[in-house]
C-alpha cells in the first residue's frame, strides 16, 4: 500500500509526457467498447440532471414567483429581481461576499504559495510534519472551528483579550461584536482554515518543477526573486489556476463561517450572499425571493469562473 | 619502510579527505544552520503554533470545570482536571445518536461516490467517444455551480416528492461530485497503462469486468484519497443538513453541536467535549491516511 502511495507523485511528473488517448487509437472499436464509456459516465449524468439541472430550472421558475412555501406559487415576473436590486440587505451581503472573495484570492492564495515555497526549501527537516499539521484545520468541522474561535475571541472571557490585557494591559477588543472587527475575524478564520489546504496544491506543483530549470536560471545570473518570477510562476500556472478558481467559488458561496461565528452580525455586517438566500427562504418563507437571489449568485459565480477558466486554461484535460 | 614513514605524514590524505567529504555532504544536508535557515524554521514553527494552539486550548478546555473554562482561559494545562463535562454531555444529550447518524451517512455516501467517480473517471480517461469534450467540460463546469442556487429548489423538490428523508437527502444528491471524477480521471490517465487494458480485452474481459478487476485495484492509493475527501465533505457538511433535517432524532453531529452552541446559556462545557469527540476520530483517520490524501488531492491539479 505504501509503495503504491509513493508512486503518486512520480506519476504526476511522468503523466505530463504521456500522449493522451494512446490506447484508444489502437483499440478495435467493437459495439460494446463504443457503448461502454457512455454507460460509465451515465450514473454521474443521471444524478447531475436530477440534482443539479432540474433544481436550477426550478430555481429559475421559482424566482419569477411569490411563494411562502404553501399553496400555489403566484407568478410575479421579474419583480423579485427588481426588489433585490433595491434591497440594501442584498447589497450589504453582496459587498461582504465580495470581501470574502477578495480575502481568499488576494490574501489566502498568496499566503499558501509563500508557505509552500518555504516548505519546498532544499533539505528542509520535518517537512511532512509541517505540511500535515497545517492541513488539520480543514479536517475539523466548521462548527468546531466556530466554537473554538468564538471562545478565543470572546470580549470578556476570551483567550485573546485576556492575553492582550495580561501582556500589554490593553483594554478588550470586540472581536465579534464590532462590525469592522467582526469582518476581520471572519476573514481570519477563513485564512486559518484554508491556507494549509491550498498549500498542499502549491507544494505539489513546486515539487514537480524540474531542478534543472532553476540551475539554468542561476547560471544565467538570475537571483531568487527573478528565478521565482521567470521559472516558478510559469511552471506552476496550472496549479495556480486551479487554486484561484476553487477558492473564488468557495468564498463566493461562503456560509458556515459567518453563520456560525457571528450569525451574520452584528447587524448585517458579516452577512454573506448564501446566508441571505438561507434567511429569505427558511427564516422568512420568501421562497421566490430567495430563489432569485440564488440565481443572481449563480450567474455571477458561473460567469466569472468560466472567464477565469478560459483565461487560465484549465479543465481541458479530456 | 623509511620512505613510507616519510611520505605518509606528508601526504595530507586523511586531514584533507574529511573536510572534503563533509563539504560534499552539506548541500544534501541536514545541519547547515545559516541565519536564513533559522528564520525559516522560526516562521514555520510559529505557524505550527497558530494552527495547533487553538485546537489544544479546546482540548484542554474540555477537561476544565465549567468555572475554569471562563476563569482561566490562558492556562493550557488545566489546574484541575475533570471528566465531568464528558459525562454530562453523554448523559444529557443523544451524542452517540448524532455520531452514528453522521458516520452512517458519510460511510454510505463515501462508498457509493468513490465507485461512481472511479467509473466516470475511467470512462473519461481511457475511451474516445463522440461528445467527450463537451460532456467533460459540462461535468467540470458543474464545479462552478454555487450550492446556494440549488438549495431552495432542491429542498422544495425533495420535500414535495417525499424524498426529504435524511438517508436519501443527505446521501443521494452528493454521490457524484465533479471534483472526484476530475481527480480520478487525472490519476487514471497518469497511472493506468493502456497495455493492461489491451491485455484484458484480448483475454475476453468485458469493459465493466476490466474496470472491476484490472483498473480498480490499480487505483487503490487514489481511491483512499477520494474516500477520505468525500467522507470529510459529508461528515463536516452543515448547511444542507441544517435545511433538510427537521427531525431531532436524525440530527447529525454538526446539527447537534449547533443546537447546544446556539442555546441561551451557550453550553460551552457541553459543546467542548462534543467538539473533541467529534474531531478526534477524523484527525486520527486523516493522520493515518495523510500520504494518500495529500498526494491524491494535489495530483490532478498539478497537471491541470
Amino acid at each position: 500500500m505504501s509503495s503504491l502511495a509513493s508512486a503518486a507523485p512520480t506519476a504526476v511528473v511522468r503523466g505530463t509526457t504521456t500522449p493522451p488517448g494512446a490506447a484508444a487509437r489502437r483499440t478495435l472499436p467493437s459495439a460494446a467498447t463504443q457503448r461502454a464509456p457512455y454507460l460509465f459516465i451515465a450514473p454521474f449524468y443521471l444524478l447531475y440532471v436530477l440534482f443539479m439541472i432540474v433544481p436550477i430550472v426550478a430555481a429559475l421558475f421559482l424566482s419569477l414567483t411569490s411563494w411562502v412555501g404553501l399553496g400555489t406559487p403566484e407568478f410575479v415576473g421579474l419583480a423579485n429581481y427588481g426588489n433585490l436590486l433595491g434591497d440594501s440587505s442584498f447589497w450589504t451581503a453582496a459587498g461582504n461576499s465580495g470581501l470574502y472573495v477578495l480575502v481568499a484570492v488576494v490574501l489566502v492564495v498568496p499566503c499558501s504559495l509563500l508557505i509552500a515555497q518555504a516548505l519546498n526549501a532544499r533539505g528542509l527537516r520535518a517537512r511532512d510534519l509541517f505540511r500535515v499539521t497545517y492541513f488539520v484545520p480543514m479536517v475539523v468541522s466548521p462548527i468546531v472551528v466556530a466554537l473554538i474561535f468564538s471562545m478565543l475571541l470572546d470580549t470578556e472571557y476570551g483567550l485573546l483579550n485576556s492575553f492582550l490585557h495580561a501582556a500589554f494591559g490593553l483594554p478588550g477588543v470586540d472581536w465579534l461584536t464590532d462590525p469592522s472587527w467582526a469582518r476581520a475575524s471572519v476573514s481570519f478564520v477563513l485564512l486559518w482554515r484554508w491556507v494549509g489546504y491550498l498549500t498542499i496544491f502549491f507544494l505539489a506543483g513546486l515539487q514537480a518543477v524540474p531542478r534543472e530549470l532553476y540551475e539554468a536560471a542561476e547560471l544565467d545570473g538570475a537571483g531568487p526573486v527573478r528565478s521565482f518570477t521567470t521559472v516558478t510562476l510559469p511552471a506552476i500556472k496550472p496549479v495556480t489556476a486551479f487554486v484561484v478558481v476553487t477558492s473564488f467559488i468557495s468564498a463566493a458561496q461562503l456560509f458556515d463561517e459567518p453563520y456560525l461565528l457571528t450569525g451574520g452580525g452584528p447587524g448585517e455586517s458579516t452577512l454573506s450572499l448564501a446566508m441571505f438566500v438561507y434567511r429569505a427562504a427558511f427564516e422568512r418563507q420568501q421562497f421566490g425571493y430567495a430563489a432569485a437571489a440564488g440565481v443572481l449568485l449563480f450567474v455571477l459565480v458561473f460567469a466569472v469562473s468560466q472567464l477565469l477558466n478560459r483565461a487560465l486554461q484549465i479543465g481541458r484535460a479530456a | 619502510m623509511t620512505a613510507a614513514t616519510v611520505t605518509s605524514p606528508a601526504r595530507p590524505a586523511t586531514p584533507a579527505g574529511a573536510p572534503s567529504s563533509a563539504r560534499r555532504r552539506r548541500p544534501r544536508g541536514t545541519s547547515r544552520l545559516t541565519p536564513g535557515r533559522v528564520a525559516l524554521y522560526g516562521v514555520l514553527v510559529v505557524l505550527l503554533a497558530v494552527f495547533v494552539l487553538p485546537l489544544l486550548f479546546a482540548l484542554s478546555g474540555s477537561f476544565k470545570p465549567r468555572a475554569d473554562i471562563f476563569g482561566e482561559p490562558l492556562r493550557l494545562i488545566p489546574s484541575s482536571v475533570t471528566l465531568e463535562n464528558y459525562t454530562n454531555l453523554l448523559s444529557s444529550q443523544p451524542f452517540w445518536s448524532w455520531f452514528a447518524m453522521s458516520v452512517g451517512v458519510a460511510t454510505v455516501a463515501t462508498v457509493v461516490s468513490v465507485f461512481v467517480c472511479a467509473l466516470a473517471g475511467f470512462g473519461f480517461a481511457k475511451y474516445r467517444f463522440r461528445g467527450k469534450r463537451v460532456l467533460f467540460s459540462v461535468m467540470f463546469s458543474s464545479l462552478a455551480v454555487p450550492f446556494a442556487v440549488i438549495l431552495v429548489p432542491l429542498f422544495v423538490l425533495l420535500v414535495k416528492t417525499g424524498l426529504g428523508t435524511p438517508w436519501f437527502a443527505l446521501v443521494v444528491p452528493w454521490v457524484a461530485p465533479a471534483f472526484g471524477i476530475f481527480m480520478m480521471q487525472q490519476y487514471i490517465v497518469q497511472s493506468v497503462p493502456d497495455e493492461i487494458l489491451e491485455a484484458a480485452r484480448i483475454d475476453g474481459c468485458s469493459e465493466f469486468r476490466t474496470f472491476l478487476s484490472v483498473v480498480l485495484p490499480l487505483l487503490r492509493p487514489s481511491l483512499g484519497a477520494l474516500a477520505v475527501w468525500s467522507f470529510l465533505q459529508s461528515y463536516n457538511s452543515f448547511l444542507w443538513p441544517l435545511v433538510i433535517v427537521s427531525d431531532v432524532n436524525h440530527y447529525t453531529l454538526p446539527l447537534g453541536l449547533n443546537i447546544l452552541f446556539s442555546s441561551e446559556n451557550r453550553a460551552i462545557d457541553l459543546v467542548l467535549p462534543g467538539a473533541v469527540l467529534a474531531s478526534v476520530p477524523m484527525i486520527i483517520v486523516f493522520l493515518l491516511l495523510r500520504k494518500q490524501l495529500l498526494e491524491g488531492l494535489s495530483a490532478g491539479a498539478v497537471k491541470g
